[in-house]
């Protein structure tokens, strides 16, 4: 091999090139391990599909190297210098070499390389990873030592078999303290109560683990905090999005998802209902309700718009949400052109396309318009079978039928409509070329790409049979999707990174076998979502400590690797709801119309004042419950996000998102530090810890409700410091005081004897709700 | 003071060498880097005329026939048929495509030769014609979008469609923030007449680049930037020991963890505590001279005002932000146009001069780059009845004048030209894109290396489009 490597230059090698190759050969992959999919087809895909691609209309010289007769046509195997595709990259004639300097793209001397020693290894073609069936992969043999559990299970062992050669060994397990902290806020968004943490710490019998796993994927507040990652994907909001983006009512719709999840509805029926309930046989009102997945994009009623304009629009953004959702597939590509990536034709585009093209639905539109459903609420729908069984005993006649017949009235006025997918008239679908509204092309009928299984010949040719599709066990994307997501969800990042995009020019996954594995399972298990979950958490690797040793430091930065649990941020809404449960604050009642907490004043009026009657009092905030809900329940307007939830990330809703920032800025230090609801957070939760005797002891148990541990000497000290600080600042300025504890909210402000060392305990609890640890899931 | 700065030092200092991999050291970098570092790091060998930009967004459409596009033949053809070879079946909007008549709505404002360039400007505009030496008009802009929100969404962010960046988070993510204590991007809200067409937060926000690049909103009512103030009962002195607490402890986390976010955090809170005073002072105007708010006029002093905005835009400028978004909205104009123009041009037209004039006294000019834009142009018919006096103009986006002022480019110009409708381009056509990549190039970059991949594509202001418009550089 070595000697091959260092062989005389061949004809037609340029001798500058040699001597740099010469260099970078040593250390590099030997000729058989260049393997295709992973080394080669990402080169040609950045640099050379773009003119030798899928897009017919921008290919060159008629060259597809995309696909394997084109790579085949131009290597012969073992023979570099024989081969047209080697030549032209390597040529001195600038004419002849590629890529051309006008396509931006360049080949670096190593790229070369790997490519001469893919055609020297025997230049073998593969399809691109995410594109072949899932197969599930045999469990490798252990190979770190089992001590201290650091294999409970198959992702342990797949994590470990792709660090053997790395010398990076897994973390020891967190504590339970901090564990438990952890998989609560995982699995419910919320931190565990202290006594919680104290049942199992004090009784610690073997299996107490998964026993609190169990309770926690029991638990209603399981869906409150899953539903938020999907309400993401379905862009789902509480307003039409377009210009003055007028509110809408689609929260039955979130509610539905809220009970999918805690009912564990496998994701098969998750996805059939959402995408096509109204088509099933004998589709009941829930089944309907749930397409709704697909009316929450943003509508325009704006004045002047053009209606089949946008109705494309929508069938698009439909389309894309699909794509992006369960399939990972960058689809919207291929509306103005054949994918210049992934194997998407323009015309199979507009395949996909006449799916969606029959839902009897205006092109211009502002708040709710048909198709609508109207669903009670299980509280209503109770009531209502309440009013019938009384009406039923009452004899004809009774005058007390009427006033039973009043209350029905009443109850249905309330049932709220919401929007839902129908399926019309057929219409014509025409390849609409460059994505033009109006520029229709070639008619086309639905049907969906050929790089895929076909649609199974016993599905109906509609939406129930595309999302039928999506769900047949040989479609190689939906499970892959759907678990890389679920494992971003725990560890922060996918196994493959771009959870949007498992396309070709998407991240490759870094565990390639555990995401086949769990692909698998997930297919074999009946797509039962939380009995994945729950391998997950149990997982020695997600148990592991999140410490960042070392040797991690040096090995391994960004965690790739998976040899210690990530620290990360919490989200918008988790830290808020934190704050709200710690201090008792937090309203617990799942589902129901949106609310709106605290806002500073002013924010909407400033920039969509006036225009739209629907706002023209501006944000009124809620008084009472409607302040202390969960934020998954906040009124989302789209085009004015809340602003603490902006500010943490939140996307704006407007269209599909897989994957949130995690950032770390000034303006997210100013909302912890002064927005009304962390203050009175701060203030409520010092009124909880009041009743303990002493200062040390009142700071300690606030500590405890946040942090789910007990604070260390040092850091009670600090914060027993600051606190007689703040008390002796108070005593000074007791007017200052009694400010702070006023705050002028809608909880009653107790007056407590000694305002002083209650401002200073609210000081506090302010101080330890700032902490970096409390944002943070570790 | 002195002390908060000590404290500050030996902060960093500790945080640096402590997290001592240079995992700290490049988050703290990028957090505080300066221009230099980052301009030539990022874009070597460019040569930028303009360090920054403020850029005045007139939203809901001005009509360039009233103010920039003079047709005085027009006259003549008073209430006449628009003709069918200059309108050539392009769409209308739906709400004057059903319109039995598009009658020729001639503007009823003079214009007039001015200045040395010889700038033909209406008299609604007696100020800017003033300055129109130092400005650059372009009378053959185009756009794709016939609404306002995907009209408005593409100018700010290269696209009709939600969720891609704005120019501001571009330039942000692409030049890095010159200014510790200050956000690199900020957006300002003004508006006339009631409003008019909204605006969204998409316009200054960040689309798929990290969130820090989006536009903070310097507000005009409440705090100027959202949560800036302590609560009630807590003055700065609390504040400052509260936050030595929250440092000290997080200190001992990131001690025990190793965390290098901890280390940012604490650098963030920090900043934090800065903006408090920085900002406030920013939006003081106390220490600003007569003859300087005299130069903006009366409204300077109505915080939030269009005038306010602008010399709020040059104190920030001056202090290193790098793109301020002005929008001063209630330009839609659909009737009664005479009327309501003349508003709008009152609370504009003066302190958009003062704000070149002001920036030209202090050498800034040469480095700032200003825009002066809106969304699309506006119809030579008459939306609704014509009449000698009256008349209101839908929307059009296949013409529009825009100007730019400052850092390379070609002051005293006046580029492209429409037919004698002002209905179509017939020289010199600047889409949108073209745009964007001009004033990328006066920065010092290249609108096609500004990349951000995502979705497994390497996407850019000006999407796959653009070219740089020569002619109008300096």
């Amino acid at each position: 091999m070595a000697s091959r490597r260092r062989g005389p230059a061949r004809p037609g090698w340029p001798a500058v090139a040699m001597v740099v190759l010469s260099v970078l050969m040593i250390g590099t992959a030997d000729a058989a391990e260049v393997d295709f999919d992973r080394e080669i087809r990402p080169l040609l895909a950045e640099n050379c599909f773009q003119c030798h691609g899928g897009d017919a209309t921008a290919r060159q010289a008629d060259l597809r190297l995309d696909q394997q007769a084109g790579v085949v046509a131009n290597v012969t195997a073992g023979r570099p210098a024989r081969s047209r595709l080697f030549a032209r990259i390597t040529s001195n004639d600038p004419e002849r070499r590629m890529p051309p300097p006008k396509s931006g793209h360049t080949l670096s001397a190593k790229q070369i390389e790997t490519i001469r020693l893919w055609i020297v290894g025997g230049a073998g073609w593969s399809e691109h990873w995410a594109f072949r069936p899932v197969v599930r992969p045999e469990v490798p043999a252990p190979t770190e030592a089992n001590k201290e559990g650091v294999i409970r299970n198959p992702i342990d062992q797949f994590v470990i078999a792709r660090r053997a050669d790395r010398g990076l060994p897994s973390s020891q397990p967190s504590g339970p303290e901090r564990l438990i902290r952890r998989v609560t806020l995982d699995l419910t968004g919320l931190p565990p109560r202290p006594a919680e943490v104290e049942a199992v710490v004090t009784d610690f019998h073997p299996g107490w683990y998964e026993r609190l796993v169990d309770r926690l994927l029991a638990s209603p507040r399981l869906g409150e905090h899953l539903a938020r990652h999907w309400l993401d994907l379905a862009r789902y909001a509480d307003t039409d999005g377009y210009q003055d983006d007028e509110p809408r009512v689609m929260w039955r719709w979130r509610d539905w998802v809220i009970e999918a999840i805690n009912h564990n509805k496998p994701f098969d029926e998750f996805t059939i209902e959402q995408l096509a309930g109204d088509l099933l046989p004998g589709a009941r009102a829930e089944q309907i309700l749930a397409t709704g997945f697909n009316r929450n994009n943003r509508t325009n009623g704006e004045g002047g718009s053009i209606a089949e304009e946008f109705r494309v629009e929508y069938i698009v953004d439909r389309l894309d949400t699909l794509a992006t959702t369960w399939m990972g597939l960058t689809l919207s590509c291929a509306r103005c052109h054949d994918h210049k990536y992934d194997p998407i034709s323009q015309r199979e585009f507009f395949r996909l396309f006449a799916f969606f093209n029959n839902v009897p639905e205006k092109g211009t539109y502002r708040r709710n318009s048909p198709p609508l459903l109207k669903v009670p609420t299980r509280a209503t729908a109770a009531e209502l079978s309440e009013i019938e069984r009384e009406e039923s005993r009452l004899p004809p006649g009774d005058s007390r039928r009427k006033s039973l017949e009043a209350r029905r009235k009443k109850l249905l006025a309330q049932v709220p409509s919401t929007m839902v997918l129908s399926e019309g008239p057929p219409r014509e679908t025409f390849l609409l070329i460059r994505g033009r509204y109006d520029q229709r092309g070639e008619k086309v009928t639905a049907g969906v790409p050929r790089a895929f299984p076909d649609l199974a010949a016993n599905q109906p040719r509609n939406r129930l049979g595309l999302a039928r599709w999506l769900v047949d066990r040989r479609h190689p994307l939906t499970s892959r999707v759907a678990v890389n997501r679920l494992w971003q969800q725990f560890f922060g990042r996918g196994l493959v990174e771009t959870p949007e995009d498992f396309g070709v020019q998407g991240s490759r996954p870094s565990h390639p076998l555990l995401l086949d594995w769990l692909a698998a399972e997930f297919q074999a298990n009946g797509w039962d979502v939380k009995r994945l979950l729950r391998v997950i958490v149990c997982s020695h690797t997600y148990r592991q400590s999140s410490r960042l040793r070392s040797i991690d430091r040096r090995l391994d930065p960004d965690n790739r690797w998976l040899a210690r649990s990530p620290r990360l941020r919490l989200s918008a809404e988790m830290i808020r709801d934190q704050a709200l449960w710690v201090s008792g604050l937090l309203v617990e009642e799942v589902g129901g119309a949106s609310v709106k907490p605290y806002q500073p004043a002013g924010l909407w009026k400033e920039i969509a004042g006036g225009a739209s009657g629907a706002y023209r009092e501006g944000y009124r905030a809620d008084r009472g419950s409607g302040l202390y809900r969960r934020s998954l329940y906040t009124f989302w307007r789209r085009t004015i996000p809340p602003p603490t939830m902006a500010t943490f990330d939140a996307p704006s809703r407007e269209n599909c998102t897989v994957r949130r920032g995690r950032t770390n800025t000034p303006l997210q230090a100013l909302a912890l530090m002064n927005d009304t609801i962390f203050v009175e957070a701060a203030r409520q939760l010092a009124v909880s810890v009041a009743d303990r005797a002493g200062g040390n002891r009142q700071i300690e148990r606030a500590f405890r409700l946040v942090l789910g541990r007990r604070p260390r000497t040092a850091e009670l000290a600090i914060l027993v410091r600051g606190f007689r600080r703040s008390q002796a600042s108070f005593r000074s300025r007791p007017e200052a005081a009694r400010r702070l504890l006023a705050l002028e909210k809608f909880t009653p402000a107790a007056d407590p004897s000694n305002v002083a060392s209650r401002a200073a305990l609210l000081a506090a609890c302010h101080v330890i709700l700032n902490l970096d640890e409390a944002v943070t899931r570790e | 003071m002195l002390n908060q700065h000590a404290n500050r030092r030996m902060f960093l200092g500790r945080s640096v060498s402590s997290v001592g991999t240079g995992l700290g050291t490049a988050a703290l970098a990028d957090l505080f880097a300066g221009d230099a570092v980052s301009d030539v790091r990022r874009f070597p060998g460019a040569l930028p005329r303009a360090k920054r930009v403020i850029y005045l967004c007139q939203s809901g459409a001005p009509s360039q026939l009233d103010l920039f596009d003079e047709k005085p033949e027009l006259g003549r053809r008073f209430g006449q048929e628009l003709p069918d070879s200059i309108r050539r079946g392009q769409r209308l909007t739906t709400m004057t495509s059903a319109q039995k008549r598009f009658p020729v709505a001639p503007s009823v404002f003079r214009f007039r030769r001015h200045g040395r360039s010889g700038a033909r400007v209406s008299e609604l505009l007696p100020y800017t014609a003033g300055v129109c030496d130092e400005l650059c008009f372009v009378r053959s802009m185009f756009t794709e979008a016939i609404n306002h929100d995907p009209a408005i969404t593409l100018l700010q962010t290269g696209t009709q469609q939600a969720g891609r960046p704005s120019f501001g988070a571009w330039l942000s993510y692409g030049l890095g923030s010159q200014n510790e204590a200050l956000p690199g991007f900020v957006a300002l809200t003004s508006w006339s007449l009631g409003g008019g067409q909204p605006l969204y937060d998409r316009l200054w926000g960040n689309g798929f680049l990290p969130t820090r690049h989006q536009g903070v909103r310097f507000r005009g009512v409440g705090d100027p930037v959202l949560f800036l103030s302590n609560p009630a009962g807590i003055d700065r002195r609390l504040r400052r020991q509260l936050l030595d607490d929250v440092a000290e402890l997080n200190r001992l986390k990131l001690d025990r963890f190793g965390d290098p976010e901890i280390a940012t955090r604490m650098a963030q809170y920090e900043l934090a505590f800065r903006m408090q005073t920085s900002v406030p002072e920013l939006a003081d105007f106390s220490d600003e001279p007569r003859h300087v708010l005299d130069l903006y006029g009366p409204e300077v002093s109505r915080r939030g005002s269009y005038a306010a905005n602008c010399l709020l835009a040059r104190r920030l400028s001056e202090r290193g932000v790098r793109f301020v978004q002005l929008f001063h909205r209630g330009w839609d104009q659909h009737n009664n146009l005479p009327r309501d123009i003349r508003s709008l041009c009152r609370a504009t037209d003066q302190p958009s001069a003062a704000l070149i004039s002001d920036l030209k006294q202090r050498g800034l000019l040469d480095e700032t780059l200003v825009v002066w834009a809106g969304e699309f142009g506006r119809t030579v018919y008459s939306q609704g009845e014509l009449t000698s006096s009256n008349y209101g103009r839908d929307h059009h986006p296949r013409c529009f004048t825009i100007w730019m002022a400052g850092g390379g480019i070609r002051a005293g110009l006046t580029y492209g030209r429409t037919d004698d409708f002002s209905y179509n381009v017939v020289e010199n056509a600047v889409h949108v894109h073209d745009l964007n990549a001009t004033l990328l190039h006066c920065l010092g970059i290249d609108h096609r290396r500004l990349t951000f991949k995502y979705q497994g594509r390497h996407h850019r202001l000006t999407d796959v489009h653009g070219r740089v418009v020569k002619p109008l550089l300096a």
